[in-house]
């Protein structure tokens, strides 16, 4: 269980995060859906301990994230940039994780053999990440996130690269894992279809105020949401 | 142009690029070649040989030179990233970068004269560390500015998903940032080595004669108007760089093609 509690950050006289306190479940996928400068990507940063915030604390299984070493939190940070190393094939960066955790060569074999499977990614094992599409990267990049099992997967608009088709394919395929890893997920997006796609559970970031929906009913129902417009477009095409 | 014609200039180029290093060969296997003669009247390897015996002052010069040029370029390549590294996350990262310019600006000369009192308080002229450290003076500042290109918000980026993935600052380093930088810390290798390689005014300013390297060696033969000895001693000066220049070409333009 993941627990934002009280949460401020202020860069010079500008309040990014504003008192935000929340928490996730295992196994759920959480939206935030905000504007580009609303204060998203600071709010994952400070999940993932890059960040220090002024106020507050996030725990995670109890225990304070800032207090643990980083190499510890079992918190994995998805950049909209898939980051692959580049002097690495699709399965070295895939083995990354186990292969920094000291584990035998059969179980990174296996493991990371069975995540390419995964993600339909065999015949691309061999591939430098300067010889595959944006989208394969995107699914290596999981990949290598998903290998170690973390407790806490933090994706910052990761899909906000790829074309519609691949977009929609990734996110099936993201819905598809994120079910079978039983993880804390947190998807920051400013696509209104993304989030609501994407989540179990829908936040809504403005100006460093984070408001949750308790269902996906409540979240098309708020007047802020920028549903209602979104539906207003498509009615005055028909 | 003709292909005739473009064959015939590239023949001349090349022949004008190579005709320097066959004279010095010529000249250091030579004892005595006086105007007009066009070929020295005695040809002898025993200029090479005294030297490969490790007879003669140009055996203990090659060595001494060898051991500060790699000495500088190690520390400097290391430090430098390590520095660079410091300097590109710090908030004051344009004035530590115009710091790194400083020996640049103010020549390395004149600013080793202006700390020399150091170097004899310390104890440090006329010695091989000495002459290290004075030419760390340019070569660690030159690594630095070097580097400064590599560190980004994507490295860093790449250095939080390290940590993330359950990987050490070991790990950061060694499985990422230096593979990563490979190509850097080869060329910065290399400059570093000729920077410290060819070097003569640090040095004969610090070693005060009593550190030999090959360049200054080569000066002093010429000064001597012992020109086959200063050829030999050209060679000799010559070949490491040729060395990495094959090595760099080996490794660094082949992993670019």
């Amino acid at each position: 269980m993941l627990q934002l509690n009280n949460i401020s950050k202020s860069f010079g006289s500008n309040r990014v995060l504003n008192d935000i306190s929340f928490s996730a479940e295992s196994g759920k996928t959480l939206s935030i859906l905000g504007r580009s400068g609303c204060g998203k990507t600071t709010l994952l940063k400070t999940v993932a301990g890059i960040l220090e915030p002024d106020r507050g604390n996030v725990t995670l299984n109890g225990k304070d994230v800032h207090a643990m070493v980083p190499f510890k939190r079992e918190i994995v940070y998805l950049y909209q940039e898939t980051l692959l190393f580049p002097h690495m094939n699709v399965f070295d960066n895939i083995a990354f994780g186990l292969k920094v955790r000291k584990m035998d060569e059969d179980t990174i074999r296996r493991k990371t053999s069975r995540m390419l499977e995964e993600l339909g990614l065999e015949e691309l094992a061999g591939r430098m990440p300067t010889e595959i599409s944006g989208g394969q990267k995107q699914r290596a990049a999981l990949g290598r996130a998903l290998v170690v099992n973390p407790d806490v997967l933090l994706l910052d608009e990761p899909f906000g690269n790829l074309d519609v088709k691949t977009r929609a394919s990734m996110q099936q395929l993201f819905k598809q894992v994120a079910r079978k890893f039983k993880m804390v997920s947190l998807f920051v997006t400013h696509d209104l279809k993304e989030a609501i796609l994407m989540g179990e559970r829908i936040a809504l970031m403005q100006e460093g105020h984070l408001q949750m929906f308790d269902s996906r009913e409540s979240f098309v129902q708020a007047p802020d949401t920028g549903v209602d417009d979104e539906i207003a477009f498509w009615n005055s095409l028909k | 142009m003709t292909s005739r014609f473009k064959k015939i200039l590239s023949i001349l180029l090349i022949g004008l690029y190579l005709f320097p290093f066959g004279y010095l060969l010529l000249l250091s296997v030579s004892r005595s070649w006086r105007f007009p003669a066009l070929w020295p009247d005695n040809v002898t390897l025993s200029n090479w040989s005294d030297l490969l015996a490790g007879q003669g002052e140009l055996a203990g010069s090659l060595l001494v030179s060898v051991i500060i040029s790699i000495s500088v370029a190690v520390f400097s390549t290391l430090f430098g990233f390590a520095t660079s590294k410091f300097i590109a996350y710090s908030k004051y990262r344009k004035q530590l970068m115009l710091y790194s310019y400083f020996p640049f600006v103010l020549s390395p000369v004149i600013y080793a004269a202006c700390i020399y009192y150091f170097f004899i308080i310390l104890d440090l002229s006329g010695s091989v560390p000495g002459v290290m450290i004075a030419q760390l003076i340019i070569a660690y500042p030159y690594a630095v500015i070097i580097f400064s290109g590599f560190w980004s918000d994507r490295i860093k980026s790449m250095e939080h998903l390290v940590a993330g993935l359950g990987g050490k600052k070991w790990d950061t380093y060694v499985r990422v940032l230096f593979p990563a930088a490979r190509d850097m810390l080869l060329i910065c290798f290399f400059q570093t080595f000729l920077i410290s390689w060819f070097e003569y005014g640090l040095t004969s300013l610090i070693g005060v004669g009593k550190v030999q390297t090959l360049t200054i060696k080569v000066f002093q033969f010429i000064q001597e108007a012992n020109i086959y000895h200063a050829a030999l001693a050209s060679c000799l000066l010559i070949f490491p760089p040729v060395l990495f220049l094959l090595f760099n070409k080996k490794y660094i333009f082949k992993t670019k093609a």
